[in-house]
């Protein structure tokens, strides 16, 4: 599938990598070319951006805060641990 | 004091200071593996007890969140799962795995602005809802590399499988995550029903 205009990178090429792009796995060279390829091809950059915006959702609502209790209880445990009261 | 004494007291100063700051990391990932505070902070703290018993074991200068986080997963797999009584989900990578490869294509152009729009709509709690219907292979790797930005060499030294897997599950588990994200999108008004999976019609 193509969007009509000519690239040097195939449509379907690009999108296979989205998953390597938005996770920094390729290399210099393939991400130049994916780079270049979104910037003259608006559905595949659509594409990327919709992964791109549920990777940065994932990022900040799935991180955690360990609660404070947690803290002390893990730092108390290892002070226990080293006088042999366990 | 004597030498010994010394000795153990600088290891747990050791690894307080090293492994303490990971602490929040960690804890996300055993929420999102347990899905419940009380299980999460059991299974943290007893990736602590297990990472400090074995922390001479422990290479310096190499990968510590790794390792911390390779415990943590063992942990939750061997022990946590299992008490949770959910079926057997490491059949999931055996499954065809036919849409790896299948092709993406972008025939519904224009739309996909309008999806991105709808996913910044989503509440917080839509995303974690999301991430939880996962199966725990995919819930996993997403959280690693999505929240920790661990690369996939070392997603798969801590889920102790080939690359190749960590990849599938990746590409497999975000799908579905999309999946669900779109239709709660739809579910809330967000965007139209003829908008959603546009990528998915090749």
């Amino acid at each position: 599938m193509s969007c009509g205009n000519p690239h040097e990178v195939e449509c379907t090429t690009v999108l296979e990598m989205v998953y390597l792009y938005i996770d920094d796995e390729l290399d210099e060279i393939r991400r130049v070319e994916v780079v270049t390829h979104l910037k003259e091809c608006y559905p595949c950059a659509g594409v990327f951006q919709v992964e791109t915006t549920i990777k940065a959702r994932v990022q900040v609502c799935c991180s955690g805060q360990a609660p404070q209790q947690l803290r002390v209880a893990i730092a108390e445990q290892l002070r226990q641990s080293l006088s042999g009261e366990r | 004091m004597s030498d010994q004494v010394t000795t153990q007291t600088e290891r747990a100063q050791r690894f307080e200071e090293q492994a303490l700051p990971y602490l929040d990391g960690l804890y996300g990932a055993a929420m999102r593996m347990t899905r419940n505070p009380s299980d999460a902070e059991d299974l943290v703290q007893e990736t602590f007890v297990k990472a400090f018993a074995a922390f001479d074991s422990f290479e310096q200068g190499t990968n510590l969140k790794a390792w911390l986080f390779r415990i943590l997963t063992n942990t939750y797999i061997n022990s946590y799962r299992k008490k949770q009584r959910q079926p057997h989900q490491s059949s999931v990578d055996e499954l065809t795995d036919y849409q790896l490869h299948e092709a993406e294509s972008h025939t519904s152009r224009g739309l996909r602005s309008a999806e991105v729009e709808a996913l910044d709509l989503l509440a917080d709690d839509d995303i974690v809802r999301a991430m939880s219907e996962l199966p725990d292979e995919f819930r996993i790797a997403v959280y690693l590399a999505d929240v920790e930005g661990f690369p996939y060499k070392e997603i798969a030294e801590i889920m102790e499988t080939p690359v190749g897997t960590v990849m599938s599950r990746l590409h497999r588990g975000r799908k579905m995550l999309r999946e669900q994200l779109t239709q709660y999108a739809i579910d809330h008004g967000y965007m139209p029903a003829s908008a959603a999976s546009g990528g998915e019609d090749a």
